[in-house]
């Protein structure tokens, strides 16, 4: 497809001796916000990191931009946030921006650039290890930025931010969708998904719903997300199974 | 080739900006200058032999405190207590990329793991060059001080000299660095490289030629240790062996050329091992 930026083909993973993803597909289209949301322990980090091509998979596909996920090629068209920040404590945040910067051949602008994309410019002389939780994700996002990849992939990038923050946060995502970058972002938080474009809705491994909000609120005959995510679980239950 | 050199960008940045480079290199710096230079004096000064020097003659002391002598006194110190600061930084270097979890990042978004590697290393060695080049400098410094303050002629050693003690200073500290890049690897922590480190270098090489002395089979894995061939080194010098009241950690159980090969080989196996682990491992 022409404007799908990453495609997902019947994909099962194992992660030691279990099962985490069932055949799972998807395709997301590009220059979109696509939400990942699911309980914790649902698969969404697995199928992440099948994306980002560090995760062995046991069958199936994973295409990003036409190649396979974990191509040499797309190194510097991958920008991934980790659940945990992945920034050195003891360097600054322009520091930390400096060295990524570096590592993918960029100059100091294009750190200084990231650092104030997340907002945190007034931070930026302070060391990671001293920033509130919040400051700490965002200065690990400023790294996963700065090379102002193609795909964006933001392991649950607004946990610990207050909801003036997340806010802001949501409309920067926006504007690199806008800028031609496809995020997919993952979230068990429901009343982020309204921001999103595309929703892949996640539980035990499989998929129970891919469309736009408006159309998963829809199908499952209520106006709020929570809702229509429990009604769409339950309708996926088979009789005799416990809820 | 540019990923290689984006990555040493990258790891100078780092090294510059990290504060723990700074406090070992400066402890490292003092401690040469302290042990090298300021007890001695003081002891010369005061008449009285220290505990250090009270085998020797004042005359004697003084020469070791003056230029001709700074090749010997620069690398003494640097089998064990300068080697030990060198394999805390390739601990903590390596180490911290995983405890801080930036490894991760670095391989999935930047450049191949071999070139995210060898900039690493190529940052790491930059920086035993800097610190061989200050120790050296700042030894020169103050012999001459010394020199000029008790009025004693201004005799330089041979170049050939100070050639040779520098090529061995970074032979001795490129293999504890390895090391120590190796261990940060291995442990994929901090704080568990740095502790397995010291406990190898201060203690285990210890016991071992400790216990060396009674079992022959243990006398031979002795000989060819990594601390063996560094205090080796400094040994065939001419600085004076711990066995005969000298520095810790010099000795005379090898002699120049196979100690500077065994070091050599130490250094390209450790940083091989680290490597290949590091590629080869998952990390993320």
């Amino acid at each position: 497809m022409e404007n799908t930026a990453i495609e997902v083909r019947d994909l099962v993973v194992h992660r030691g001796k279990k099962p985490v993803l069932h055949g799972f597909s998807c395709a997301i289209p590009a220059g979109s916000v696509t939400g990942l949301l699911g309980p914790s322990g649902s698969g969404k980090t697995t199928l992440m990191r099948a994306i980002v091509g560090v995760q062995l998979v046991k069958s199936g596909t994973v295409t990003v931009l036409g190649k396979p996920a974990g191509d040499k090629q797309l190194r510097h068209e991958m920008g991934y946030l980790t659940q945990a920040p992945s920034v050195y404590g003891d360097l600054t945040v322009r520091e930390n921006a400096r060295y990524f910067a570096a590592l993918y051949g960029l100059s100091h602008k294009e750190a200084d650039a990231a650092i104030k994309d997340v907002g945190l410019e007034e931070a930026k002389n302070q060391l990671v290890g001293d920033l509130s939780g919040g400051q700490h994700s965002r200065a690990s996002l400023a790294c996963a930025i700065v090379s102002n990849p193609k795909i964006l992939v933001l392991d649950e990038p607004t946990v610990g931010q207050d909801p003036v923050l997340r806010d802001e946060l949501w409309k920067r995502f926006r504007g690199f969708a806008e800028a031609g970058t496809t995020l997919l972002v993952s979230s068990h938080v429901m009343d982020e998904a309204n921001r999103c474009d595309r929703l892949l809705l996640i539980r035990e491994g499989k998929l129970i719903a891919d469309d736009t909000p408006a159309a998963v609120k829809a199908s499952a005959g209520t106006d709020d997300l929570d809702q229509a995510f429990l009604n769409l679980i339950r309708a996926g239950e088979t009789p005799g199974e416990t809820s | 080739m540019t990923g290689l050199l984006a990555s040493t960008r990258a790891e100078l940045l780092r090294l510059r900006k990290w504060p723990a480079l700074w406090v070992m290199g400066g402890v490292g710096l003092a401690l040469n200058i302290l042990f090298g230079y300021v007890f001695d004096y003081l002891s010369y000064r005061g008449g009285s032999g220290s505990e250090i020097t009270e085998s020797l003659a004042p005359e004697q002391v003084l020469s070791g405190l003056l230029p001709a002598h700074v090749p010997v006194t620069t690398v003494q110190g640097m089998p064990m207590f300068g080697g030990v600061i060198l394999l805390i930084l390739g601990a903590l270097t390596m180490g911290g990329g995983y405890g801080w979890g930036t490894w991760k990042t670095v391989f999935t978004q930047g450049p191949s793991r071999a070139a995210a590697y060898g900039g690493t290393l190529v940052a790491l060695f930059t920086v035993v060059i800097v610190l061989v080049t200050a120790a050296f400098l700042l030894n020169f410094s103050t012999a001459t001080l010394i020199a000029l303050a008790e009025s004693q002629p201004l005799a330089w050693p041979p170049a050939t000299g100070i050639v040779r003690a520098f090529g061995s200073a970074l032979l001795i500290y490129a293999m504890w660095t390895a090391a120590g890049a190796l261990a940060g690897t291995l442990a994929r922590s901090p704080a568990l490289a740095v502790g397995l480190s010291m406990l190898w270098a201060l203690a285990i090489e210890n016991l071992l030629r400790g216990v060396a002395n009674v079992l022959g089979p243990i006398e031979a894995l002795a000989n060819v240790l990594p601390g063996t061939a560094a205090g080796s080194l400094a040994g065939s010098l001419g600085a004076t062996a711990f066995s005969e009241d000298g520095t810790p950690g010099v000795l005379t159980t090898l002699s120049g050329g196979p100690a500077a090969l065994l070091l050599a080989a130490y250094t390209a196996a450790f940083a091989v091992a680290a490597g290949l682990l590091l590629i080869k491992r998952d990390t993320v």
